[in-house]
């Protein structure tokens, strides 16, 4: 019987490790290696400077108020949703549950397309809200009511999925003690899932606030009212390439501040539990 | 058993390692010389050691134009500016880069083109002239590039990225107001445009169509039959900028904006699907079309034969046809 072969076991060791670690550095390099190169594509001086235009100002701005506001939508509506969706069983729950997952799957600019075809003057029902003198189309709204189409799986899969998981002797404890469903939700449910939902919501924004085929067909392309980041980008990409990059690059640097925030405010949760 | 199973892991390891890697240097290696992949022509081959451009002989009875003036051109053009042109198989692909405003008009040109030159197949990408440009800047792959303005021809050959000679005017178009079939804010000429409520949908700026219609808006803005309070209601009434021609064509035809800035050529060939209001020539401008071939080209003989159809006879009528004005 040979002695356990020290050499060889050694020698595969450090093949898994470096195998490991080829495998860890390739997906590593795909993903940074794009966004890197937008930083190295120009200079501090042209970034600061084209900071100013009017055009990236309101670009900046537009965005990140229909992000939030689409966010907070989704997780008010989406999460009391999720709930009674997670804890009872209603006929055509299948269904629902299908078409959460909808806008995962379809293009969006189908998903605008679509959106303009039932909310646009011509629409569905979009030509009662005209009759009444309410335009959807073209309007800030629109961007709003398409980034929650879009956005809204990621945090209403999440939100459902955690709730089913959820153990639900925790708020059978607490409602045995005396406290309403409403007051178990908030105190007992929703503290203990808060980390998941918040990852959730992360998600959300991010694909909110990255959204533009569906806004570019539903709600146009306008600067102030409906020229969000990424429009602003591909516009400015072709006529103003500076623009286009300075745009890019305050994107990537948003989406890194809010990963970061998020996962130093969850671990905080964590630790005091 | 185990000795197996962990040799088994680490060859799947290695395997799924190195796709990855192959992947990356792939993808971080892949440069603007990427050659489209090219269909092998079926059709009779023509005889290989005369000049480019040369229709086949038998096939007179489909091609309506006459041989002879597309010769003359193609000499002209072989003279001046292709290289010594080899015909063989391999060529008769063209990737033409080519103005949305030709969208609707380009079977038909893929068509007759296919007819002319049996053995030639030509794929057209169709974008905004701003969209195509900002690709071949940054090594899209083109044998030919139409351009809808000429400031981003200027532009390509100033780079260098046209074979000298080969820049030459297609067509042109003036810019005109389409309106929904049902005209749903009742638009009788151009200054109801500034009625308040209405909305016109435009292409951004960038677009070439959208800096005709700046230049057209900016010349009547300083006429004494439209006014600058004009010019302002108008452009307060503007609810889109499109990234395409074609994409304000689509939002007009949805009936979603009462006006939309195109060319005429989008509002003749749209026939019924539109109303429309001219604007006058004095305050027109007038886009002029270039084609060129591209100096990265691996097909040239074929790109000039694109070139050569487009200019012949047969292309110029099939542009008419669809609402293209005859330079």
């Amino acid at each position: 019987m040979k002695p356990a072969g020290s050499l060889s076991e050694k020698y595969r060791r450090t093949l898994s490790y470096s195998l490991a670690g080829l495998l860890i550095l390739a997906v590593t390099l795909y993903l940074a290696l794009p966004v890197a190169a937008l930083f190295f594509r120009t200079t501090p001086e042209l970034f600061w400077s084209s900071l100013s235009d009017p055009l990236v100002i309101s670009a900046l701005w537009l965005s990140m108020t229909t992000s939030v506001i689409s966010l907070a939508v989704v997780i008010l509506v989406g999460t009391p949703f999720a709930y009674v969706h997670a804890r009872t069983s209603y006929p055509g729950k299948v269904i629902v549950d299908t078409l959460i997952d909808l806008p995962l799957v379809l293009p969006p600019a189908v998903a605008g397309f679509a959106l303009l075809v039932l909310y646009g003057r011509m629409g569905l029902i979009g030509r009662y809200f005209n009759m009444m003198g309410i335009s959807i189309a073209f309007t800030t709204l629109a961007v709003i009511m398409a980034q929650i189409f879009v956005a809204s799986p990621f945090y209403l899969r999440q939100a459902k999925s955690l709730f089913e998981q959820f153990d639900q002797s925790y708020e059978h404890t607490a409602r045995t003690l005396g406290a309403s469903p409403l007051r178990t939700f908030l105190t007992i449910t929703i503290p203990l899932t808060a980390s998941g939902l918040v990852s959730g919501a992360v998600m959300t924004f991010g694909r909110a606030l990255g959204e533009f085929g569906a806004t570019i067909m539903f709600a146009g392309n306008l600067p102030g009212v409906t020229q969000t980041m990424p429009l602003a980008v591909y516009v400015g990409m072709e006529s103003n390439f500076n623009l286009g990059l300075t745009i890019s690059i305050l994107l990537v640097l948003i989406s890194f501040a809010i990963m970061i925030t998020v996962r130093l405010v969850t671990r905080k949760e964590v630790l005091h539990a | 058993m185990q000795k197996r199973t962990e040799s088994h892991t680490l060859i799947t390891l290695s395997i799924v390692c190195a796709l990855l890697l192959v992947t990356v240097l792939f993808a971080g290696c892949t440069s603007s010389t990427t050659q489209p992949v090219t269909t092998a022509a079926t059709a009779a081959p023509a005889s290989p050691d005369t000049p480019v451009g040369t229709p086949v002989a038998s096939e007179t009875t489909a091609a309506p134009a006459t041989p002879a003036p597309a010769t003359t051109t193609a000499a002209a053009v072989a003279a001046t500016s292709t290289p010594a042109p080899v015909y063989t198989y391999s060529e008769g692909n063209v990737v033409a880069y080519t103005a949305a405003s030709l969208s609707g008009v380009s079977p038909k040109l893929a068509a007759d083109f296919e007819k002319m030159y049996p053995g030639h197949k030509v794929v057209f990408n169709l974008a905004g002239t701003q969209a195509l440009k900002t690709q071949v800047v940054n090594g899209a792959y083109a044998d030919v590039f139409i351009s809808a303005s000429n400031a981003y021809t200027t532009e390509l050959t100033n780079g260098g990225y046209f074979v000298t000679g080969t820049v030459k005017p297609l067509t042109s178009n003036y810019v005109i107001v389409i309106l929904p079939a049902n005209n749903p804010a009742n638009i009788k000429s151009l200054s109801d445009l500034a009625k308040p409520g209405v909305k016109i949908a435009m292409a951004d700026k960038s677009v070439p169509v959208g800096s005709a219609t700046t230049s057209a808006m900016g010349k009547m803005a300083k006429s004494t039959e439209f006014s600058k309070d004009w010019n302002t209601s108008v452009y307060s009434n503007v609810v889109t900028y499109e990234t395409s021609e074609p994409a304000v064509a689509s939002k007009v035809e949805l009936g979603e904006v009462d006006a939309g800035f195109v060319y005429e050529s989008t509002a003749i060939a749209g026939g019924d699907k539109y109303q429309s209001v001219s604007i006058p020539k004095t305050y027109n401008y007038l886009q002029t079309y270039t084609i060129g071939v591209m100096k990265q080209s691996t097909s040239k003989g074929a790109a000039a034969d694109f070139e050569n159809f487009m200019l012949s006879s047969v292309g110029q009528q099939d542009l008419k046809d669809y609402g293209f004005r005859s330079l």
